[in-house]
Order: C-alpha cells, then structure tokens, then sequence
C-alpha cells in the first residue's frame, strides 16, 4: 500500500511539473500590450489605405490578443512570431493565404512591418509593403 | 620474532591444508529447449559467494563443504537452485545444468529502454516487441509497413507517428528515432529514416517505446524509438531464406486501372548465422524488385549486411567487432497524383524524378563486462549516405556522418545501479538542394536505476546535449525522465513515467530550397528546436489460464510537444509556397489497450494478439495554456489491430485485422479554395466524401514441406478496401504474393 502511495505521488509531481506555463517574451509583451493604430500603409512607398487600395482593410485598429487571435483592420484571425520573433505571420478566413511580414520595429510605440508580395503582372518586379501602426 | 615465525607457519600450512582439501565442482550452464550454452549466469553457492558462466557456459566452483547449494539465476529464465552433494575420495564434481525460459510474455527480454537487459514488464515506459518470427509469416518485408501495422502507430509516407505525437511534415524529419543495435540510423540532411537499408534479413526482434526517449537517445527521440536487434549466432549454425513473388491486384476504382500488363513484386532474402571458434558471423543479402501499383512509382533495391563479433579468450568479457551495412536503390517516389477521376495512381510528370541512392555503415564496437558488475561499451558508426538524381541534379546531395558512443554500467550492489555515457555525432553534407553544411553533436547523459524494496524500480536520468551547426549553437536544454515500476503481485506490473524530448531542425527543414511541380520550398534557417515530454501510467497484468498464458497491457497518457515544425503554405517575401516554421503546440490524451494470448494443445498451437488505442489530440495555446478545439493534423482518435496465427500439424494459418477512424485534420494548403486544385488535382471533393474510417484485412497460409522448408500464400488487403494515408497516397489495392523459405 506504500508503494502504492509512492507510485501516485511520482505521478502527480510528474504532472504538475509538467503543467508549468512558458514564460513571454519581451517582444510578445510589447506586440499584445497596446491598441494599435494604423498609421501609413504604403505598397512601393505609396499610399495604399484610400478606397480600394491594396491595404484598404488593414486600415483602423490592430490588436494581437495574448491568445493569439486578434483583428487588424477589417480582418478577424489569428497571429504568431516566426524567424526567431523578426517575423508575424497573420491567418484569417478574408486573407487568401496565411500573410508572412518581416518586422522592422516593435517598441512600446511604434510597430513597422514590411513583406513583398508577388506581382501577377510583373513576377520580376514583386510589390513592396511597408505598414506602420502606432500605439493607441 | 621467533612466535611470528611460527605462527606464519602455522597460517600458511593451515591455507594449504585448506586449498588441497577444497573440492573442485566444474559445470556447464545452457538452456533447455535449445541446449544453447547460456553466458553470465549468475552462480551463487555458501553465503555471499559466487561467480558467472563463461561464454560456453562453463563455471567452477571451490568448496570445503560435503553438500552445497547453488543457485543459478539469469534474465528472462526461472531461478534454479541444485542441492550438490559431493562424494568422498572425488576432488572434481561435473554438473550439467538446464534452464528454462520463462513461458510468460512478461518475462521477455529487452534492451532499449534503459539500454540494459531486463524484462519487459519492469519497464517504467511502455514498450512493443515485434519478433522476426512472426512478421516474416506475414509476407512483410517492408519495415514501414510492419512499423504501420503495430497498435498506436502510424507511418505516413515514411514518417512515423507514436499514438499521434507526431503529423505529417512532407517527409523531412523523423520525431521517431530509428536504430540498429541502439545505434541510430537517421539521414543527416533530410532527418529521416532510411527504411530502406534496415537489415530485415537478419533480425531477431524490434523492440518500440512509445513515449519520448531522448534521455537515452537524444534528438529525434522526441516521440519514441524503435530499436531493431540483430540476430547473434549460435551453436548450431543457421541460414534462412526466402523467395518471394507476388502481383497488385486491380483496384476498386476501375477508373484509376493504368496497366496492361500485371504489376509484378518480387524480394530475395538469404541470412546465414555461424560462430567459428570464439567470433559470430552474419552474413544477409537482400534483393527487391517492386514495379509499383502506381505509375512512374517503382523500385529495385539491393542490400548487403555482415556482422562479425568476437570474443576475446585471453580477456573474459571482452568482445568487439563489426558491423557492415550497405545498399543501392533505384526508385521513383510518388509525390503527386495527377487527379482523383482518372489518375490518382498516376504521378503527375511534373513531380516525377528517378533517384540512385547508396548506402554504407560502418559499426565497429567494443565492450567489456565484467561479471555483470561493470560494463564498459563503445559504439562506432560511420555513415554515408548518396541521392543521385539523373534528370535533377539540382536535388543531389551526399550526407556523411561519424557518431560514436561510449557508455559506462556501473553495478554498486543488487539495490542501485549507475549508467553514465556521452555521444558525438559529427555530419557533412555536400548538396545542390541543401547547400553545403558541417555540424556537431555533441551529449552526456546520465541515469540511475534503483530497487529500494525488492518489488519496487526506480529509475531517473539526465541529458544535457549541444549543438552546433555551421558554426552556429543551439541553445543547451538539459532534458530529464524518471520513471517507477512496482510489481504489485507475482504477474501485475504497475508502471509511472515522464520523459522530456527534442528534436534539433534537419539540414532539410533549415535549408531545402526547391521546386517540385508547382510546389515551391523556401528555405528557413532561424527555425527552432522542437520540444516536450510525454508521461503514462499503465498496468500489465500476465495472464495463466488453464493452457492459456499471455499478457494484457493498459496504458493511460497524456503528452504535449512545443515549436513543432510544420511546412505552412503562405505568402511569403520570397513568393507563394512551403517554408519550414515553428507552428504547431500539440497536446496528446489517450490510452491504449494491447494483449497476447497463446495457447497449445497437442498438434495445435494458437495466439492471439491485439491492441486499442484511442487518442484524442488538439493544439493548445502557450500563453494561456489551455487546450483550444482545433485537432492536430494528420492524427486519427481509433485505431485497432487484432490478429490470430494458429499452427496445425503442418499448416499455418493467419488473419489480420486493422482498422483506423477517419483523419481528423489535414494542412490548410489542401483545402484551401485558392490552391487545393493547384496542388491536387480533385483531392478536396474525394476528401470530402472517402476520409473516413476503414478495415483492412490480410491473411496468410503456409505448409510446411519438409522440416526446413515452408511454402506460404499471403493476401493483403483482402477486401480490396481503397484508402489514403497522407493526401493523394492511394495505399495498395488487393495484392497476393507466394513464397518459398526455409530455415536449416
């Protein structure tokens, strides 16, 4: 019967060690922290934001929830980091394909991410995205 | 001084007296079904005295007593104890001794969990064996589909999953680690196993832990190992062989009919099993021949094993020898269908590409075990592996490696145990697809094993590895596991266990940058390590019935893997396509239920076997962690085996039974509106209707011929079921093959 305890009590350590949370990383902090705001949304350093621009619907607020859902813009979906955090690739059911954006800066401020994206009627020429948020 | 003198005289002449008067018992210890001479047997005679037996088994003992003792005691056979009573006027007694395995499945031996032998049922993990003899009845030569047929296992497209802490990652890494004689036999560049070239002509058991190893094993045990044993020699030399022919039947779906001509299989497979003097030979060639049921999917494949071993004569428990494994291959793999009407067992010309590939180890190995008290063991592998392909040299590559292994047993006393060990993997990787690259492996790891009470096993391990590839370090994770084994009655096994794992990138999954039709690969070399622990506790209960003995097994777990890599379709800034990524965080719950029954009357002999095993996997979230609904990709919650292999006079006969529930998820790419038609031509709307669950059904019939020759009739998939592992790979419509073996 004390083997039996011993047994039951290495298992229920083994769970509850097992069970500990992952601790958050600094950019994860300062990316879910704040309400963003888009700030300028450029495709090859011109404004895309206006009425049927290319980035109308990433217009407005942005924000990445801890769980890893979120809304940016008009889309509704879910986020992570990639590459080490020097990434964020964005899903949601109005995007054709998961979006992969290289993050160029992430303060307590200012967020800037840019990506190409490939160009139908050039492929040589593939179109240059740059968005800016700012902290709410 | 002259006192000092004499009493030295005295205690001199009293030794003396005492070595002159001492009786000599010389005996030989062997088993008793096979009359194998049985080494490391432990002889225990008087109090706290005793000795072990030699490689032919021998033994002596030196006595003052007129009636002794002795107790004979050896892994996986019954204790013996023999009163002896020695004769006036005889100095040398001869003893013959005979030991008996035990009959009970629970008293197997096993080596891989704690890479020592012991019974399978104190194991604190828990484990499969899968014996050489029973596979071969079956017509499997192929060990993905003998891996695919075991409970809580699926293979997809060479991939591994142990009940489901694996998905399917387009065949680029391997979370199971595969190994001949515990050395490992994972490719350096893509990181997966090289079926292939493992040595089916000459195994004597494989033995799986399901639940993550890499304690003992290291990267790539994340999910499980298997371990495949090659045979030793005995006494008697043994050569075996087979022939065997065989024909894909036509499928269901009388549409995806290409062939005008029958599609032929055909596999050659000699071994042969010999000790000359104190070395062990092994020699094994194997010849394939598959035309495929699939077009531009076929294979020739010719492999050549040797093994030598030799135990040293001046110096008793030392052995050493070699290894040699090698082989060549000329295959097409089947990548993409063309479509799901007309040509789903047709490869769409784009994908289709010829590969040579060759394969070559060298295993040379040392050990030295002194009296079971301590071991010392060394383990060489050099490695090299080649991909040629004719029409895209752009995906050639060769993959080098040199791992060596030392590991230290150290037995204090019957209560406590010591194994210490480090490992080196050096690899080189020459490549169009991958780039050149050069890293470092390098680990130590420790573990104890404890019997406090004598029903009761304890053991706890360390490891602590480093990686280093292109210069560049991994991050150092020191890993841990232990596990409790308490035998709560003479056949009932309790069993607790934890265990960590990772898994390092493949040079593939950091690296490959390709185009396969109109699938784009991009390469990401900031992917992560992969990591997570599995744990369990389960019961396994040997069963003595009347005249049925056997083993029932059940096992409850739960794990959960961080960073698993995935290859998500997106948008990249390199364009559309595949990149590695860190995406998936997988939590695993199920429990499994596996037994063995035999039973023999007179002329027939009959087991029966089978497992259970029902998973329920889904994705959690880090941050909150909390399990989500989303189910892991490529998993199924139930899978069933039974099987029945009964023996009569001088017929065997064997039926098989799997079946598997419907696949619970699958990448988005597949189903996504805006590329499943790009990439499988009407796979979406098959999914839709045939992802479901299925029974498959094989059988096998044999006659033996004469006492060393067996003719047999195997039939696989009987019902001509038409099934699916991973997207677009059609499994083998109804096929029939006939062999002729024999064992002499």
């Amino acid at each position: 019967m004390k083997n039996l305890a011993l047994l039951l009590i290495v298992t229920a350590c083994i769970y509850l060690a097992a069970c500990s949370k992952d601790s958050q990383s600094e950019a994860f902090k300062l990316l879910t922290g704040p309400t963003w705001v888009s700030d300028s949304l450029l495709v090859n350093k011109i404004d895309a934001s206006g009425p049927e621009g290319m980035l109308e619907n990433f217009k407005g607020e942005a924000k990445f929830n801890e769980d890893g859902t979120g809304n940016f813009g008009s889309f509704t979906g879910t986020w992570r980091f990639s590459n080490e955090e020097t990434s964020i690739v964005l899903t949601s059911d109005s995007l054709q394909f998961p979006l992969s954006a290289k993050i160029a800066e992430l303060t307590a401020k200012s967020f800037k991410v840019t990506t190409t994206y490939p160009n139908p009627a050039n492929p040589t020429a593939p179109v240059n995205i740059r968005m800016t948020f700012k902290a709410k | 001084m002259k006192y000092t003198v004499i009493l030295i005289t005295i205690l001199l002449s009293t030794s003396f007296n005492s070595i002159l008067s001492q009786k000599v018992i010389n005996g030989k210890v062997f088993d008793n079904k096979t009359l194998e001479p049985l080494t490391g047997v432990y002889v225990i005679y008087e109090k706290g005295r005793g000795t072990t037996t030699g490689p032919d088994g021998g033994f002596t003992v030196f006595t003052d007593l007129q009636t002794l003792s002795i107790s004979f005691k050896f892994i996986g056979y019954k204790p013996l104890t023999r009163a002896i009573e020695l004769l006036p006027g005889k100095d040398t007694t001869e003893l013959q001794v005979g030991m008996d395995m035990e009959l009970m499945e629970i008293g197997q031996i096993v080596v891989s969990a704690n890479k020592t032998e012991e019974k399978i049922a104190e194991l604190t993990v828990s484990m499969d064996i899968l014996k050489s003899g029973d596979f071969l009845k079956t017509h499997i030569t192929d060990p993905q589909e003998l891996i695919n047929k075991t409970p809580g296992i699926e293979v997809l497209d060479g991939q591994a999953s142990v009940r489901g802490g694996s998905g399917f990652s387009y065949g680029v890494g391997s979370r199971v680690l595969a190994l001949i004689d515990g050395l490992p036999v994972i490719a350096p560049d893509a990181g997966n196993i090289k079926w292939q070239f493992l040595p089916m002509e000459n195994i004597s058991q494989i033995e799986i832990i399901k639940g993550a190893s890499s304690v003992l094993y290291g990267s790539s045990a994340l999910n499980g190992i298997i371990n495949f044993r090659t045979a030793d020699a005995t006494n008697t030399p043994v050569t075996q062989f087979f022939a065997e022919t065989g024909i894909y039947g036509k499928p269901k779906n009388k549409n995806w009919v290409w062939w005008d001509s029958p599609r032929f299989f055909s596999d050659l497979s000699f071994s042969h099993l010999q000790k000359i003097g104190k070395t062990d030979v092994g020699i094994g060639i194997n010849l394939l021949n598959d035309n495929g049921y699939r077009k531009f999917n076929d294979e020739k494949l010719g492999r050549v094993s040797l093994r030598i071993k030799h135990f040293n004569q001046k110096i008793k428990g030392l052995v050493y020898g070699v290894n040699l494994n090698s082989g060549y291959t000329e295959k097409r793999d089947f990548i993409l269908w063309e479509d799901a009407d007309q040509g789903a067992l047709k490869q769409d010309t784009s994908t289709v590409s010829l590969l040579h590939g060759t394969f070559f180890a060298v295993d040379p190995f040392m050990s030295f075990n002194n009296y079971g008290r301590i071991k010392h063991d060394l383990r060489i592998r050099l490695q090299s592996a080649g991909n040629r392909f004719p029409v895209r040299d752009q995906n050639n590559s060769d993959a080098y490696s040199a791992y060596a292994e030392y590991q230290f047993y150290y037995r204090l006393s019957d209560i406590i145990n010591f194994t210490f060990g480090a490992s080196e993997n050096y690899i080189k990787i020459l490549s169009n697809f991958y780039g050149n690259h050069t890293g470092i492996n390098l680990a130590g790891f420790s573990q104890i094993e404890a019997n406090p009470l004598p029903r009761l096993k304890m053991v706890a391990g360390i490891r602590i590895e480093h990686n280093r590839l292109d210069g560049i370090n991994d991050k150092i994770v020191p890993i841990f596991r232990t596990g409790i084994n308490w035998q709560a009655a003479d056949y009932t096994f309790l069993r607790a266990s934890f265990g960590q794992g990772y898994r390092y990138p493949s040079v593939a999954e950091k690296f490959a940058s390709t185009t396969l039709g109109s699938v784009r690969i991009f390469p990401n070399p900031t992917v992560q390590p992969e990591s997570g622990w599995s744990s369990e506790v389960g019961i396994k209960q040997g069963l003595l019935i009347g005249e049925i003995s056997g083993q029932a097994d059940l096992a409850l777990f739960f794990s959960q893997n961080s960073n698993m890599i995935e290859f998500p379709f997106g948008l990249y800034p390199e364009g559309l396509g595949f990149k590695a990524d860190n995406v998936e965080q997988s939590r695993v719950y199920g429990y499994e239920a596996e037994f063995i029954l035999n039973r023999s009357v007179g002329i027939i002999n009959s087991s029966v076997s089978g497992g259970y095993t029902y998973i329920y996997p889904v994705e959690f979230n880090q941050t909150t962690n909390k399990s989500s609904d989303i189910y892991l990709k490529y998993r199924r919650k139930h899978s069933v085996k039974l099987s029945s292999n009964t023996t009569y006079k001088k017929f065997t006969f064997g039926l098989t039974l799997y079946s598997r529930s419907k696949m619970l998820n699958i990448d988005d790419v597949f189903v996504n509106e805006f590329t499943r038609e790009g990439i499988l031509p009407g796979f979406y709307d098959y999914w839709l209707e045939k992802n479901k669950g299925y029974i498959l059904l094989d059988e096998n019939i044999g006659y033996s011929l004469s006492k060393t020759i067996t003719i047999s009739i195997a039939a696989k998939n009987i019902t001509n079921l038409e099934y699916m592992g991973r997207p677009g790979d059609i499994q083998a419509p109804q096929n029939y093959s006939i062999r002729l073996s024999g064992k002499f």
